[in-house]
C-alpha cells in the first residue's frame, strides 16, 4: 500500500480491507502518462539531441518513454527534423497508422515554421501544423536535452488532464 | 604528374578543343565547346599521359545569361584533377551525357535535368529521383524561379 500513502489526494483507503477508491480516469491518464511510447522520426540533426536524450547521461527511460520503430505500438510521434514536401505525405501516413489516442511533439525551429529553411528554399515544409496536429511544440536549433525533457513532462501534464468524456469525442 | 606537366600534356594533346581559363590555386580550368565534348571526354580517359579514369563531380551553374556545365574529374594513377566547363545558351539548353564513358556521371547528370532543366541526350534513365513524386512547379535551381509558398530572403 506503499502507493497510497504517496497519492493521498487520487486514492482513498476504505478502512479495515484491502479496497482502494480512485476514479477510472486518474488511474488511466496517470498509467497513459506515463508509458508514453514514441516513435521515432529523426530526419536531421535535431536526432542527434534525440539520441543524446535516450542515452544514459539524460535517459529518456525514466519518464517511461522507449523508442518503438513501428506506428502501431507507439503513442506520440516525435518529428526530429527537416520535413521536406517529398518527406509530407509519409509523415501524414505513419500518422494516420498510429492508433487513437495520439500526440505529437514537434522538436526544433524546421518542425514549427522551415526553422533556418524558411527563406530560399523550394523542399522544406514551413511547418508540420498543416500535415499532423501538433500538441507541443520545443524551439530551438536543435533544442537541447533539457527543453526537450521539459517537453515531454508538459505533455504529460496534458494527458493528466483529460477527461474520459473527450475521449469519446475523438 | 605536377600541374605543369599536366597543362603541357593537354596543349599536346587537346590544345585546339580546349581553352584554359584559369590555373586556379589547386585545379586547371579549361572551357570546352560542345560539340567537341564527347571526343574530349574519350582522349581525357583514354589516353595514358593523361587517363582521367575518376570521374568526381558534375553540376550546372545558372549565371542568369547561360548555363555552364562543369566537370570535375581526377586521375588515380597520375594523381592529377582537372576542371572544364560547357557552356550553354539560356534558350537551348542541352547536352549530350558522358555515362557512356564514366557510368558514374547516370545520377549527377540526372540530378542536373531534374533542378536546372538541362536537357541531357542519350541519358539511358533520366527520371525524377530528387523533388516530390508530384513536382510540377518547374526547376527549382534556376535562378527565375518561383512558386507560391516560395519565400526569398529579403534585402538587407
Amino acid at each position: 500500500m506503499g502507493i497510497i500513502k504517496k497519492l493521498p489526494v487520487y486514492a482513498e483507503k476504505v478502512p479495515g480491507g484491502g479496497i482502494v477508491t480512485t476514479s477510472l480516469e486518474m488511474v488511466l491518464n496517470q498509467a497513459r502518462a506515463r508509458s508514453l511510447w514514441y516513435l521515432l522520426f529523426g530526419t536531421a540533426c535535431c536526432a542527434i539531441e534525440l539520441m543524446c536524450t535516450g542515452a544514459s547521461r539524460y535517459d529518456f527511460d525514466r519518464l517511461g518513454m522507449i523508442f518503438r520503430a513501428t506506428p502501431r505500438q507507439s503513442d506520440v510521434i516525435l518529428t526530429a527534423g527537416t520535413i521536406t514536401t517529398k518527406m509530407a505525405p509519409r509523415l501524414r501516413r505513419l500518422y494516420d497508422q498510429m492508433s487513437e489516442p495520439r500526440y505529437v511533439i514537434a522538436m526544433g525551429g524546421c518542425t514549427i515554421n522551415g526553422g533556418p529553411f524558411y527563406y530560399d528554399s523550394y523542399s522544406v515544409e514551413k511547418g508540420i501544423d498543416h500535415i499532423i496536429p501538433v500538441d507541443i511544440h520545443i524551439p530551438g536549433c536543435p533544442p537541447r536535452p533539457e527543453s526537450l525533457l521539459e517537453g515531454c513532462l508538459h505533455l504529460q501534464e496534458k494527458i493528466k488532464k483529460e477527461k474520459l468524456s473527450d475521449w469519446q469525442e475523438k | 604528374m605536377t600541374k605543369e606537366q599536366l597543362q603541357t600534356a593537354i596543349t599536346e594533346k587537346l590544345g585546339d578543343k580546349m581553352t584554359l581559363l584559369d590555373t586556379g590555386r589547386h585545379d586547371l580550368m579549361y572551357e570546352v565547346k560542345r560539340e567537341n565534348l564527347l571526343e574530349v571526354c574519350k582522349t581525357l580517359k583514354d589516353d595514358e599521359s593523361l587517363a582521367f579514369d575518376y570521374y568526381l563531380n558534375s553540376h550546372g551553374v545558372d549565371t542568369k545569361e547561360k548555363f555552364e556545365v562543369v566537370y570535375n574529374l581526377a586521375s588515380i594513377i597520375h594523381k592529377t584533377r582537372i576542371d572544364f566547363k560547357v557552356i550553354l545558351p539560356y534558350d537551348s539548353a542541352e547536352i549530350e551525357s558522358v555515362q557512356t564513358i564514366w557510368p558514374g556521371a547516370n545520377w549527377f547528370e540526372r540530378e542536373m535535368w531534374e533542378l536546372y532543366g538541362i536537357n541531357v541526350l542519350n541519358h539511358d534513365n533520366l527520371t525524377r529521383f530528387l523533388l516530390a513524386d508530384d513536382w510540377d512547379k518547374g526547376f527549382p535551381m534556376r535562378k527565375d524561379w518561383d512558386a507560391p509558398g516560395f519565400i526569398r530572403m529579403p534585402e538587407l
